[in-house]
């Protein structure tokens, strides 16, 4: 059984279907890719499987249970997290807090927290210590008592997955992880991606403009356009299909009718 | 170890001050001083809401009266009873001792459901729609009291119990007034500076991402103006305790406007800020008081410099102390 299964899934906002009865899954350990033209749907896409909006209609899957139309921090807590495309850290705390932040999620004890205890303590400290691995792993720990929003962009992009693991997804979603990045950094966050995965034992589904980035990296691709799936497959195969060239390149009679 | 030091330190401060301020400083300043511990206490409950939790609540005055007219009606028709059987077979202090946190608790309480059940339908708002909902609960309890005969209504509500004349409810000692607010100042600053607090911050800086790392946002908003609600009820019951005298014209909006002005000119998401804020303010006005006519205008001035100088309050998010309030570090240092 797939770890996510998406099937029929449709978003309309008003009368624009955003997302038209996608169907795709995620194996387990799969590292796959959502790739398409702007405004084909893929962040809709990820918004619905993270809850942000709820499904029109179709089904959403996740190792086996239905999770279309639940808030977003009950997706989290069975185990999906993403990343935002227009990065979105807890700007104003420090680059710990936001891993600390999301290591607790919605495991607190209010007067724990009053009362301090030997066992409060200890697990302040395993907390503490846990969100520090986290960021050594992300390469981040020289950072940890910076505030969020004065790290370097690539920084911010790798602190916003370090954020994500901390709340222990079995599902990581990237949202154009490489966005703004230059080749050489392109090719760190690919390594760091595959990485990632078989020590957090993973699955990722990322999404991207650029082609090359996902070819190298990603097992299988789903190309979406106008909110739909136009082609799916292994990469290679993906990039000959004659309706993913016509999506990002466009016909000749489009051009002169 | 250095943490029992300071408490054993607050102690004896606190017994000190009990003891001698009374006699040295003539009742004007003493109540001057009891209003501070009441304001610190409101401003400080409220910081966790609009600073901590980064939403705009502007009715808190409506919190302190509920927190004040049930704990005084709580003291006057069951209380007195309690506290004349309570005198009988212990020392009359002893016994006013033991009675004094009962009201501040049945006020606290009362706050606390009512910020439930304003909280639960009001923070689904956001911004200026949550502020204005806010300050019509405000304007609602106010009105509501005035006409609530059992409690005075108009004519204000007198801590007096007219079945045992001889107990006197009204409770002035400072000391016991500020180890009130210590201990709330602290059960706050616990409550957010912890990694469970983070959860309070998160909502500031973006509901989004918090839901996304597994943070229930609706349900830490309730909390937070659950507890705020109950500390400023608490600080009602104080202020209705210590004054002996309630009436509505306490708990107007302009209240409530005053601890808004606490919290944001202390600096939003700072304890010491709102607690350094609510102390001058407070003091402020009666300071001034020599100037006549003239004094509204220049407290008045002086806030607009204030804001014109530090937009961002007199300690931005920043503590006084950060080890003390804090606890432990981890907070946000300048830029790497």
């Amino acid at each position: 059984m797939p770890l996510l299964e998406v099937e029929g899934l449709t978003v309309r906002f008003g009368g624009l279907t955003a997302v038209s009865k996608l169907d795709f899954a995620v194996e387990r350990g799969a590292l796959v890719a959502l790739i398409g033209p702007n405004g084909a749907g893929k962040t809709t896409a990820f918004n619905v499987i993270t809850g942000v909006y709820a499904p029109s209609d179709g089904s959403l899957r996740f190792d086996g249970r239905e999770i279309g139309g639940e808030r977003p921090h009950r997706i989290c807590a069975a185990g999906v997290a993403r990343t935002f495309q227009n990065i979105r850290l807890f700007r104003s705390l420090s680059v710990l807090e936001n891993v600390r932040a999301a290591l607790v999620g919605d495991r607190r004890s209010g007067l724990g927290d009053v009362l301090r205890g030997p066992a409060w303590r200890r697990r302040e400290r395993d907390r503490d210590e846990r969100a520090r691995d986290l960021l050594a792993k992300l390469g981040l720990e020289r950072f940890a008592e910076a505030r969020a929003d004065s790290l370097p962009y690539g920084e911010q992009r790798r602190l916003e997955i370090a954020r994500a693991l901390a709340s222990g997804p079995r599902l990581l979603l990237l949202d154009e992880p490489a966005a703004g990045m230059n080749p050489s950094e392109k090719d760190a966050l690919c390594g760091l991606v595959g990485r990632l995965r078989d020590e957090f034992d993973l699955s990722i589904v990322l999404i991207d403009h650029d082609v090359a980035f996902v070819m190298d990296l990603c097992e299988r691709v789903t190309v979406l356009d106008h909110g739909e799936k136009i082609a799916e497959g292994p990469p290679e195969a993906v990039r000959r299909d004659p309706k993913v060239i016509e999506a990002y390149l466009g016909t000749d009679d489009e051009e002169e009718p | 170890m250095r943490g029992r030091a300071l408490l054993l330190a607050g102690l004896v401060l606190l017994v000190a001050a009990d003891a001698l301020l009374p006699r040295v400083l003539n009742p004007y300043y003493l109540t001057i001083l009891s209003r501070i511990g009441v304001a610190v206490l409101a401003a400080v409950s409220l910081q966790l809401v609009n600073g901590f939790t980064g939403q705009f609540s502007i009715g808190h005055a409506g919190f302190m009266a509920v927190g004040a007219y049930v704990s005084a009606a709580a003291s006057v028709y069951l209380g007195a009873d309690g506290l004349a059987a309570l005198s009988g077979s212990l020392p009359a202090s002893l016994a006013r001792a033991l009675y004094f946190p009962l009201p501040l608790v049945a006020g606290g309480a009362a706050a606390a459901l009512a910020g439930l059940l304003v909280g639960i339908p009001a923070l689904r708002l956001r911004g200026d729609y949550l502020a204005i909902a806010t300050l019509g609960f405000g304007e609602i309890i106010r009105i509501a009291i005035l006409n609530v005969d059992l409690v005075g209504g108009a004519r204000g509500f007198s801590l007096a119990a007219p079945l045992h004349p001889e107990v006197d409810l009204r409770y002035e000692s400072l000391g016991a007034i500020y180890a009130v607010v210590a201990l709330s100042v602290a059960v706050i600053a616990r409550l957010v500076y912890s990694t469970g607090g983070l959860a309070f911050r998160a909502v500031r800086e973006d509901e989004t991402a918090a839901e996304s790392v597994g943070i229930a946002t609706t349900r830490v908003k309730v909390e937070a103006f659950v507890v705020s609600s109950f500390f400023a009820g608490v600080a009602g019951a104080l202020f209705a305790h210590s004054e002996g005298y309630v009436h509505t014209n306490s708990f107007s909006f302009l209240r409530s406007f005053e601890i808004v002005v606490f919290v944001v000119l202390g600096g939003l998401g700072s304890l010491s800020g709102a607690i350094l804020a609510a102390a001058v303010l407070t003091a402020a006005p009666e300071v001034l008081r020599g100037l006549g006519e003239w004094r509204m205008i220049l407290y008045s001035l002086l806030l607009i410099a204030a804001m014109l100088v530090r937009p961002q309050g007199i300690l931005g998010p920043r503590e006084l102390v950060p080890g003390f309030l804090r606890g432990r570090p981890g907070g946000p240092r300048a830029p790497a």
